[in-house]
């Protein structure tokens, strides 16, 4: 039951946090900025609004959207949430919280083509392109948590990494720092892709959800809402040290998000958007350091030198 | 058992009847013989897999032969089952697709005739077990095939397509041929039961043995570098013939791998880590050469190789539990390999039948050339899409489950406490994630550009929905990809049989555990379903307060657009393609010419398989070099030809001669 009051409160206050990164662009830019309540405004307002719908399109452009946010809610049910777990668990249940993500994306980039538009191929061969990279290195990133806490399910595999050696704080820094580049390729932010820009060319996720309009629209921006807190709590899994008392460690966790949400908003600030053919290269970064945490894993704490 | 003999036959005596039968009533007459020779031999199959009591019957033939067994064991009967299931299925497809070839009389009583023959000797292929008369149906499945691929020989790419077939499909069984020539002579008999003594007395050559029989059975699976036939021979054959070959023949290749296991029993870590290695490069390379095909029945044919590929991965990762004595990861890569093996039977043969339906309907089978199908042919598109879905791995449908397994192996695998399987896993869960989402691309790049946007060319004439014998077939499929996806239980508790047979330690409390996983997937696959219909209704709900207005693709105010603007195959796959130029190099010829005001110009880019330059190109032409050492025997001289005869004779005579004395 408070799983899923915990998930229902989580899945609504995706756009908060959204608020949260646009409010500190502003005031870093020395303006005074939205609400923070602002992203909610816009949804309701997206929802009462009339759609426009292009005649090229089928209904595959009609059903994506609202498969988008059915699975980000799916995946939210294996996230486990710091000292209460995941509504869903099983072995090998990241596994299908992974291929969740990817449903949605094969529909998010089938809805893009069915548009005919080629400023929307353009996005979808680039989000496809480079998510292969993101998930390769996410699979890695897992797999090294497996074989570390010799668990099979996220909860248990989560539960397991109480313990703090050196190595362990190593790998979790490295884990954090991998994901965090996850999340910045997932939720298309800077240095990836700009969630701001409206000029087609330069954009992924924008350009895709170019021809919806109204409940869709609104539908596809809440789904792109729910990933990026997904995988910020799965970061946060990794920063809030599970001894602590239920009631300040859910105060912990949300702090983290904040804080991981204000980082965001500060490279949103600091730094430009790369050119296209050096994302791939920002990307390895995430299946290089994957990869030595499997390496720092094997090596030092399963294997010859301990 | 004898049922089942009579209603293997039936396939080919429906061939042969509809030889004799009139035009129109060809396909009719095989679909009737085909639905007997179903109903027959699946009873069988069935009690099989659900009791796990083998059946048996011995046939009395004459020499080299003599006396020999036919066994249908659970291992068989899955195999027999996926056959029969093709089979009839593509009876059914056949009298829809054949539509386009009608008034060629002789040529659709050959193509039903071969059909039979393959369907029959596919069966045998299963369930033999005497050296020669495996080979014999072998080959006959391989001489059937041949004969349907060059179903249309009038054209000279396609004989030169079944020629390339043929002989990769000889050099195959040259090395099976010396696989159980060598067996059989240390066990004294061609029977299979005598080789599982024999490699047990010779452990020190069972890897050996394993490689050759490997290699053999991989030329007809697919595997890497074996595979270069199947980018050649699907694109030429029918594509009912194609669905046949890539949803079910090649599975006889695994079949073979398989039986071999079963045989060898004591597999060493190495051989295990090469087969997990060699299935991991075969899916890359296939689905990395997928994405840059223009002809969807190409890519459709490499997609297969990816899909052997992940096959193989299970296998290996079933050796490695195998070997190293863990039986829980042992039963999960043979039951995921297994799983897997069905599934891609049901999601490729959807796909091959969807583009059956687009090259009948626009004689054409390049991407660049189609796209907004989905108006034309909505069904044909909704199947497609489903079967696409399923094929890329994703959850709801069947494709999940079978990966699903193979991941679960290798996460499980970890557990062993090896450092070298340690590594294994993490390169096999890598690399399965690396391929799935490589899978991911070439799928929403074939659905996405041809049925989906604006049509990139004029089609001669618009594209209809087809009949109800090209439809129903996907139909059932597509009902089977959803059951197998949301509730696999059914479908496991058939395959647990198989998976006994690797895993003789296989226990009640795996099958617990099984049993328990399997659930809690059906459960929150179940969620999944609910949750997307219930965000669906509130979209519904929502729509009915608001206006919809139509206008078209918004194209940032340039209203000049038109179809052939939008991405294309290759545009779409380019900067992956940029990405693993190493893997599949790109070949670019840009022809233009200097002038100050440009002129007509023209691009063309191919894509080349990095397994053909490097490997079975020095091989040819090594072996084209040895080979013209003896070309002075065929000198073309009359004269010479008739000096050989006499030598021959003369040689003759003095062998019989000398025997006297």
């Amino acid at each position: 039951m408070i799983k899923t009051i915990i998930v229902l409160i989580t899945i609504l206050s995706a756009p908060l946090f959204i608020g949260i990164i646009n409010k500190t662009k502003a005031i870093w830019a020395g303006r005074q900025g939205a609400s923070v309540f602002q992203p909610y405004f816009d949804l309701i307002k997206l929802l009462r609004k009339g759609e426009t719908v292009s005649p090229t399109t089928s209904f595959v452009s009609e059903i994506a959207p609202s498969i988008n946010v059915a699975a980000m809610i799916f995946a939210l049910l294996f996230i486990p949430f710091p000292f209460v777990g995941s509504v869903l668990k099983f072995s090998g249940d990241f596994v299908l919280f992974a291929y969740s993500l990817g449903l949605a994306k094969f529909f998010l980039v089938i809805a893009a083509l069915d548009t005919g538009s080629s400023f929307e191929g353009m996005g979808a061969n680039r989000e496809v392109t480079f998510s292969t990279i993101v998930e390769t290195a996410f699979f890695i990133l897992l797999g090294t948590l497996a074989f570390i806490t010799n668990r099979t399910s996220f909860e248990s595999m989560f539960a397991m990494l109480n313990y703090s050696s050196f190595y362990t704080l190593l790998i979790k820094l490295l884990f954090v720092i991998s994901l965090f580049i996850m999340l910045l390729a997932e939720g298309s932010r800077l240095p990836v892709d700009d969630p701001n820009t409206h000029l087609e060319l330069t954009m992924i996720h924008e350009v895709m959800i170019l021809d919806y309009s109204g409940i869709n629209l609104a539908f596809m921006v809440f789904a792109s809402n729910i990933k990026m807190l997904l995988i910020s709590i799965l970061i946060a899994n990794f920063l809030v040290p599970l001894n602590l008392g239920i009631a300040v460690g859910i105060a912990l966790c949300v702090l983290t998000l904040i804080l991981i949400y204000l980082s965001v908003g500060l490279i949103e600030s600091l730094i430009a958007r790369s050119r296209m053919s050096h994302i791939p290269q920002f990307l390895f970064l995430m299946t290089a350091l994957s990869l030595t945490s499997f390496a720092i894993v094997a090596f030092f704490i399963h294997g010859v030198i301990k | 058992m004898n049922l089942f003999l009579i209603g293997a036959v039936f396939f080919l005596l429906g061939g042969i009847a509809s030889v004799f039968a009139n035009e129109y009533n060809k396909s009719i007459i095989y679909i009737i013989f085909s639905a007997v020779a179903a109903f027959l031999t699946s009873f069988v199959v069935f009690s099989v897999l659900i009791t796990g009591n083998s059946m048996q019957t011995e046939i009395q033939l004459g020499e080299p032969i003599g006396k020999s067994l036919l066994v249908l064991d659970p291992l068989s009967s899955f195999f027999a089952l996926i056959i029969i299931a093709g089979s009839f299925l593509a009876s059914v497809y056949s009298a829809g697709y054949m539509e386009m070839y009608k008034g060629e009389t002789a040529k659709l009583s050959t193509y039903h005739l071969f059909l039979g023959l393959m369907s029959t000797s596919m069966i045998f292929v299963v369930i033999v077990q005497n050296a020669i008369l495996f080979l014999i149906s072998w080959e006959l499945m391989s001489i059937a095939s041949f004969f349907l691929v060059t179903f249309e020989s009038n054209k000279p790419d396609v004989r030169k397509a079944g020629i390339y077939y043929f002989t990769s499909m000889q050099i195959g069984v040259a090395f099976l041929i010396a696989g159980f020539a060598w067996i059989s002579s240390l066990s004294g008999s061609l029977d299979f039961n005598s080789f599982k003594e024999a490699f047990t007395n010779y452990p020190a050559l069972s890897d050996f043995f394993f490689a050759l029989f490997f290699i053999g059975f991989g030329t007809k699976a697919g595997f890497v570098p074996m595979h270069t036939w199947l980018p050649r021979a699907h694109p030429a054959a029918p594509t009912s013939v194609s669905a046949l070959m890539s949803g079910v023949m090649i599975k006889t290749g695994i079949y073979g791998i398989l039986r071999i296991i079963f045989l060898i029993n004591e597999i060493h870590p190495a051989v295990a880590f090469s087969v997990l290695i060699v299935g991991l490069i075969t899916a890359t390379i296939g689905i990395a050469n997928a994405i840059s095909q223009n002809d969807f029945k190409k890519l459709l044919a490499y997609s297969s190789i990816e899909n052997i590929g992940i096959i193989g991965l299970g296998i290996g990762i079933g050796l490695i539990g195998k070997s190293y004595g863990n039986n829980l990861v042992a039963s999960f890569g043979f039951l995921g390999a297994l799983l897997h093996t069905f599934n891609h039977f049901t999601f490729k043969t959807v796909l091959f039948y969807g583009a059956g339906v687009v090259y009948s309907q626009t004689h054409t089978r390049n991407i660049d050339k189609l796209g907004g199908l989905i108006k034309y042919i909505p069904q044909t598109s909704l199947l497609f899409l489903i079967a696409a879905l399923a094929i890329s791995g994703l959850p709801i449908l069947s494709g999940f489950i079978g990966e699903f397994f193979i991941y679960s192996g290798m996460i499980k695998s970890f557990a062993i406490g090896n450092i070298g399987v340690s590594i294994a896993a993490i390169i096999g869960i890598s690399g399965l994630a690396f391929i799935g989402s490589m899978a991911m691309i070439t799928f929403t790049k074939l659905f996405g550009l041809t049925f989906l946007g604006n049509t990139r060319s004029d089609l001669h004439s618009q594209p209809n929905e087809s009949d109800m014998f090209l439809t129903l077939p996907m139909v059932i499929l597509t009902i089977l990809i959803f059951l197998v996806g949301i509730s696999p239980f059914v479908f496991v508790t058939f395959i647990i049989q198989v998976v006994v047979l690797f895993v003789p330690q296989f226990s009640m409390n795996y099958y617990i555990e099984f049993l328990s996983l399997l659930n809690t997937i059906t459960i929150s696959i179940s969620i999944f379903i609910l949750l997307i219909v219930i965000i669906y209704s509130i979209r519904r709900l929502l729509l009915r307060k608001v206006k919809r207005t139509e206008f078209k693709t918004w194209d940032c105010g340039y209203q000049g657009g038109t179809s052939r603007m939008q991405y294309t195959s290759s545009s779409y796959a380019q900067p992956f393609m940029q990405l693993i130029a190493e893997l599949v190099p790109q070949k670019i010829n840009i022809q233009k010419e200097k002038v100050l005001f440009p002129k007509e110009a023209s691009l063309y880019s191919s894509s080349q398989d990095i397994s053909e330059g490097f490997f079975i190109q020095p091989v040819i032409s090594a072996l084209k070099k040895f080979m013209n050492l003896f070309s002075w025997i065929q000198s073309g001289r009359m004269q010479q030809y008739i000096i050989y005869g006499l030598l021959f004779l003369l040689a003759l005579l003095i062998w019989i001669l000398g025997v006297e004395l």
